[in-house]
């Protein structure tokens, strides 16, 4: 459904991501994996529209997004949560959502119930989303004052609020606990489960390795390898790039 | 204290806070494009004062009625604040703040002459309703027009809370002012946002310019740079950014005017208002309610 063809971004000489193809199919999870600095956020960016890229086209379905604007990704069905979580601090959990899925719906209703149609963190979707990310007890709490796990919850929700095609999820198990990964991993694929595609750009191994169903690994802006769990831990240039080439291949395939 | 001083005191004190709510109204206004933008638009007073001038050519032309008058000057006011967007902001370049900025000075100089050349640097007379009312607290007088400007600010005021509290409209504006890139990716358009903010503003402005002029009861160029700079100090007091900080900051800068006025005289009178700006830069420049946190 997504497809990158030849997507680079240099800034100055730097080949931050370069000549990266990858296609992404409906319904799937795919995570996209690689060390620091190989090009992982880049990427999300070039898809979500904070970079024009320097080479190369994003395609959703067959629309060109390569030169759309973000807010038009957004509409067009790409939704992402950030690594850094990003919420509207002084806005409810409620209204976080509400924000997300008004801006979806802009397009289609006429301007005086779009812009002054009070009342709408009640709506029924949003009480769904609440439930999915149990927060439906914390709804009028502003969002600044909800603990960490919790925000990463609202901003997972927040994206789903935007009714998108494909989420790109940035490192969302950052600062989470093992524990915690189990139930991430679940919350990914009842996202799944909704008909959502979902990007995962994670360092948690054990995470990716065990709910994706397809992998990329980016090193040095470029893809290095692409398949099944099973077939990019086997790969030999994926185990240099993240433990050095003469390290034993014990510790990625456990880890 | 002699009994009549402390009279005359509360009665500048009272003048000046029911005033005061023009430059509040000022002050939300820089505050606003200021918290969606992270931009000053110094044009804003001049584009108020242009506004309010449409609603007295509707005076002048064909008599129209005070609440007319009012309303072409607040509308009027609105549209420049569009164009004032269009021309200085829009197609500036977003991350260098500094070509924004003297854009709107060029726009502020350049409504300011329109404003003297069409009026050739007159004053005019500008309606004013309720001049002969006066409601008497014990030996404290409200005066009935300055009681129609707050309330009249009151209300723009209370619709502006109730537009950026309980609408989709405001909400896409605070959440593009709390995390622009998030609000990006959640499907707002800045461009849109911005848009309405500058229109809206707009409108504040143009009611503020034609409380102002009601409660003189005339109307003079000199008016947009009261404006500008009663209303940047009101900001700076308040705290850029903070909505309640521009209407504490208004009410005192109002108050202040006045004291100034009855204590100083009319020739100081703004030497002392400078002089409480210099102190708020000097001890609290972040102003009373000043923060920026939770923002990139």
């Amino acid at each position: 459904m997504l497809a990158l063809d030849n997507l680079s971004k240099h800034f100055g000489g730097v080949r931050a991501v370069d000549a990266v193809d990858l296609t992404f199919r409906e319904g799937e999870i795919f995570g996209l994996i690689g060390p620091n600095g190989s090009g992982k956020s880049t990427t999300v960016n070039l898809i979500t529209g904070l970079y024009t890229p320097t080479t190369g086209t994003v395609m959703l379905d067959g629309h060109d997004l390569t030169q759309m604007a973000q807010h038009e990704r957004t509409a067009m069905g790409v939704a992402r949560t950030f690594q850094n979580i990003r919420l509207f601090g002084n806005l409810s959990v409620a209204q976080n959502l509400w924000v997300a899925q008004n801006g979806r719906t802009q397009r289609r209703e006429h301007f005086m119930s779009r812009w002054f149609k009070a009342g709408g963190e009640h709506g029924p979707e949003i009480e769904d989303l609440l439930r999915f990310s149990r927060l439906h007890t914390k709804r009028d709490l502003p969002a600044s004052a909800l603990s960490f796990g919790e925000m990463r919850r609202l901003e997972m929700a927040r994206a789903l609020a935007s009714n998108p095609r494909i989420v790109l999820l940035d490192e969302p198990a950052a600062g989470a606990s093992l524990e915690d990964g189990q139930l991430l991993a679940e919350r990914i694929r009842d996202i799944r489960e909704r008909g959502v595609t979902v990007l995962l750009i994670e360092h948690m191994m054990e995470l990716v390795m065990g709910i994706s169903d397809r992998i990329a690994v980016l090193n040095f802006g470029r893809k290095i390898a692409e398949g099944t769990p099973a077939e990019v831990q086997a790969n030999r240039d994926v185990r240099a790039a993240y433990l050095g080439s003469k390290h034993e291949d014990e510790e990625l395939i456990h880890a | 204290m002699d009994y009549f001083f402390f009279i005359d005191f509360l009665q500048s004190l009272t003048d000046g806070l029911l005033f005061g709510t023009t430059y509040a109204l000022i002050g939300i206004g820089f505050t606003l494009i200021f918290g969606v933008m992270r931009k000053l638009n110094l044009a804003y007073g001049a584009a108020a004062l242009a506004g309010t001038y449409i609603g007295l050519a509707a005076f002048l032309s064909f008599d129209a009625p005070p609440t007319l008058v009012f309303l072409l000057s607040a509308l009027g006011s609105g549209v420049i604040g569009i164009l004032v967007y269009y021309c200085c902001f829009r197609f500036t370049p977003a991350d260098y703040p500094m070509a924004s900025l003297l854009a709107s000075v060029g726009m502020l100089l350049f409504i300011e002459e329109v404003v003297i050349h069409a009026s050739h640097g007159m004053p005019f007379p500008y309606p004013s309703v309720f001049r002969d009312a006066t409601i008497e607290l014990g030996d404290i007088w409200i005066r009935g027009d300055l009681l129609f400007v707050f309330g009249i600010c009151v209300v723009a005021m209370a619709v502006l809370f109730w537009l950026l509290y309980r609408t989709p409209l405001g909400l896409a504006t605070r959440a593009v002012s709390q995390q622009p890139r998030a609000a990006a990716l959640c499907g707002i358009d800045p461009t849109r946002v911005n848009l309405l903010t500058f229109g809206i503003t707009g409108i504040l402005g143009g009611i503020a310019g034609a409380m102002t002029a009601a409660a003189v009861g005339v109307l003079s160029p000199i008016i947009a740079m009261g404006l500008t700079v009663k209303g940047l100090i009101a900001v700076v007091i308040g705290g850029l950014g903070s909505i309640p900080g521009a209407i504490i900051g208004g009410l005192l800068v109002g108050a202040a005017e006045n004291i100034f006025l009855l204590l100083r005289g009319v020739t100081e009178r703004d030497i002392y208002v400078m002089l409480l700006l210099f102190l708020f830069l000097v001890l609290r420049p972040g102003g009373l309610f000043g923060s920026t946190a939770g923002r990139d």
